[in-house]
């Protein structure tokens, strides 16, 4: 039953949103509240899968188990902390008269519909209904995408759609032939992540490695990888920042889960090998090919998509290396996610202070915007894996399991993921520093503000202690995806 | 009765595959949509005529929906959109005709190739159909990728999935009928979608040409 609040309220949200005829408030009001309950019900359903130690199960169609549960808690702490940013954010927007009142109600009924569709594909138990809910994130937010109306915008909402369709519909095909795997050719009852692992042993090979390429080739260009990533810079880039730190933060995660359940029936039915060296090398590609663009990069929005190609590499290069790389990989999903999100909220206000996304337009961001400037700088250390942030022991994890069987891959990922360094040090400075010319100095709002610094204060937190219980679902979760024949 | 069903089955596996070959070769906008129109009745022949064997109720609907989404609704959002902006003739494609046609036998020959030999025990033994399924598939995918028009890249989509269902359909991958109601209901959503982001995109650039849109490139 709580597992259904999970879904329901957003979709709730969504409709209330609709209904709103006049004041922005009531939408700012519904948003917050959709947002605390979601986090809260998420929360109820993780607890108890922790106290139980097991999935958590409503209905045949919906089961979180400890792998479910690390991104749908991902998904609803991002989300809240967007849906109150998002109020600071619109407001000061409508202030500018940059959108009106319908375009932030727009907002809002499309980010609500954005959030249930991740809810559902991370609940849900099917894999056909997990692409029905990825495909309707692609149609939820791709008018976010062309949300200011301009050509640019137009242009980058464009190629999300069809790149994105395209990948779809050849995940789809992939997934088609993974339930061609079940013996029973008409089935009654639903196909599920289970039956699918049931009969991995029994399924043609050849077939189950296609269906695999093809799952990787699809959701894949959900998740940035390259060279299938030409839509997420300029996707991500030209969104509003709210939605942008939910594209980057959140969803890419989400879409990685699909290709992590399918990984698992792939290992079952082929060894870990195949699906491992695929992994690998759609990784360091990802890695190798951010790092040199995030090198030279002029506009920081761009900056940030880049990045999350990146980030999106090293999680590939996780999984595929395996062992505790692995168990690295899903912690990095996490530290990722916090830092992401919270460099693009911080990237927002930036925005909405110098109203450029231009590098060398922005200086002195750290004088005039004190908090989110201090938040911006964390934030890039926390993305590039410097101490004391987590993602520094992530990242040595995850080279470490390489290094003996993959020490050229994992040199150059060193190599690559050093110039990626350069090139953020690079550009953070030369926005944090300089002299700001005539900007009015602080913040625009504490609804721009409160969110970055609850989300730094997590990911502080975790970085410095990482509690028994997140390590439990998290070793739960790597068990789970190192299963192999 | 079984031959006669499975000959008229091959039939219109046929028209799919040759509605998408052909949607490269014409230049029209109406005339792709009235070819997309011809695959997708194909498509719910195949539909129709499973739901036919089974004697199902799910099936027949299912049949209709797909005859109203992709027949009926589908095309008539595109040719009013053409007839609104006067924009009939197609945007050119990428590479000169001759080229497309050696790229479409190279997919073709493609399909053929022992690579895709795993599929024969799902297909079974039938060489023509396998090459028929899997390059249909293929050839979608580059008539989205080959064309320069809006209309055409998002027929090239709507085709590529008509051919993948039909791939599903002979793979005997049906799903239960909420989760194939699901499916149908997330591509009106794409149709629905794609037609107005076209209609948008005619606004922005005041043309069907994705060459117009430069402003990526130039910030």
């Amino acid at each position: 039953m709580i597992l259904s609040l999970v879904i329901l309220v957003p979709l709730a949200a969504s409709i209330l949103s609709l209904l709103v005829a006049k004041r922005a408030k009531n939408l700012y009001r519904i948003a917050a509240a959709a947002s605390f309950i979601e986090l809260a019900a998420s929360s109820a359903v993780t607890y108890s899968i922790a106290v139980n130690n097991s999935p958590f199960s409503w209905t045949p169609y919906f089961s979180v188990d400890f792998l479910g549960a690390i991104l749908l808690m991902l998904v609803a702490i991002v989300g809240l902390a967007t849906s109150i940013y998002s109020i600071g954010y619109f407001k000061a927007e409508v202030d500018k008269k940059i959108i009106g009142f319908h375009r932030v109600r727009e907002y809002f009924i499309l980010l609500h519909l954005f959030l249930m569709a991740m809810f559902f594909a991370i609940t849900t138990t099917s894999p056909v209904l997990m692409w029905i809910a990825i495909e309707a994130t692609t149609l939820s937010t791709a008018f976010l995408i062309s949300f200011y109306n301009k050509p640019s915008a137009m242009e980058a909402a464009w190629k999300y759609l069809i790149i994105n369709s395209i990948g779809l519909l050849i995940g789809f095909l992939g997934t088609l032939l993974f339930l061609s795997i079940v013996s029973h050719p008409y089935p009654i009852n639903l196909i599920d992540w289970s039956a699918l692992a049931k009969n991995a042993s029994n399924a043609n090979p050849l077939i189950v490695k296609i269906a695999f390429v093809l799952v990787l080739i699809g959701y894949g260009t959900k998740v940035g990888l390259a060279p299938m990533h030409t839509w997420l810079p300029d996707a991500h880039s030209k969104a509003p920042v709210p939605l942008s730190s939910l594209l980057s933060g959140v969803l890419l995660n989400v879409a990685f889960l699909a290709i992590i359940r399918f990984k698992i029936v792939t290992d079952l039915s082929v060894g870990a090998n195949f699906s491992q060296g695929l992994l690998i090398f759609f990784g360091i590609l990802s890695i190798v090919i951010a790092s040199l663009i995030i090198l030279m990069q002029k506009n920081y929005k761009r900056l940030l998509a880049y990045s999350s190609i990146e980030h999106m590499g090293i999680i590939a290069l996780g999984f595929g290396f395996g062992g505790i790389g692995i168990f690295a990989a899903l912690l990095h999903m996490v530290y990722h996610s916090l830092a992401k999100s919270m460099l693009f909220l911080a990237s927002g206000n930036i925005f909405l202070k110098y109203s450029t996304t231009r590098i060398s337009s922005t200086k002195g961001a750290i004088f005039v915007l004190p908090v989110t400037g201090v938040l911006f700088l964390a934030g890039f250390l926390a993305i590039t894996g410097i101490p004391p942030f987590g993602t520094f022991l992530t990242e040595i994890y995850i080279v470490s399991a390489g290094l003996k069987n993959h020490p050229v891959i994992v040199i150059t990922a060193i190599i690559a993921l050093t110039l990626a360094f350069v090139g953020f040090l690079r550009s953070v400075f030369s926005m944090a520093y300089g002299e700001p010319g005539e900007i009015t100095k602080g913040e625009k709002s504490k609804w721009t503000t409160l969110p970055l610094i609850a989300i730094f204060i997590i990911l502080l937190a975790l970085s410095l202690y990482l509690p028994d219980f997140i390590k439990v679902f998290i070793q739960n979760a790597s068990a789970l995806i190192s299963k192999t024949i | 009765m079984e031959i006669l069903n499975m000959q008229t089955v091959f039939v219109f596996e046929a028209i799919i595959f040759v509605s998408a070959v052909l949607m490269h070769v014409v230049k029209r906008n109406s005339t792709i949509i009235i070819i997309y129109l011809c695959q997708s009745l194909a498509l719910v022949g195949l539909l129709g005529i499973h739901a036919y064997q089974e004697q199902s109720t799910g099936s027949f609907l299912i049949a209709l929906i797909v005859l109203v989404i992709k027949v009926l609704i589908a095309p008539r959002f595109f040719l009013r959109l053409i007839n609104r902006s006067h924009q009939n003739l197609s945007a050119s494609t990428y590479i000169n005709v001759p080229m497309t046609l050696g790229v479409i036998i190279g997919l073709i020959f493609f399909a053929q190739s022992d690579i895709f030999s795993p599929f024969n025990k799902l297909l079974g033994e039938m060489p023509a159909l396998r090459m028929m399924l899997i390059s249909a598939i293929f050839i979608s995918l580059f008539l989205t990728i080959n064309r320069k028009g809006v209309l055409s890249q998002i027929i090239g989509v709507l085709s590529l999935e008509n051919s993948i269902v039909a791939f599903g359909f002979f793979v005997g991958l049906r799903q239960p009928f909420n989760l194939e109601l699901g499916i149908l209901f997330d591509i009106l959503i794409l149709v629905i979608v794609s037609t107005v982001f076209v209609s948008m995109v005619y606004r922005q650039f005041d043309s069907y040409d994705v060459t117009r849109m430069k402003h990526l490139k130039e910030e």
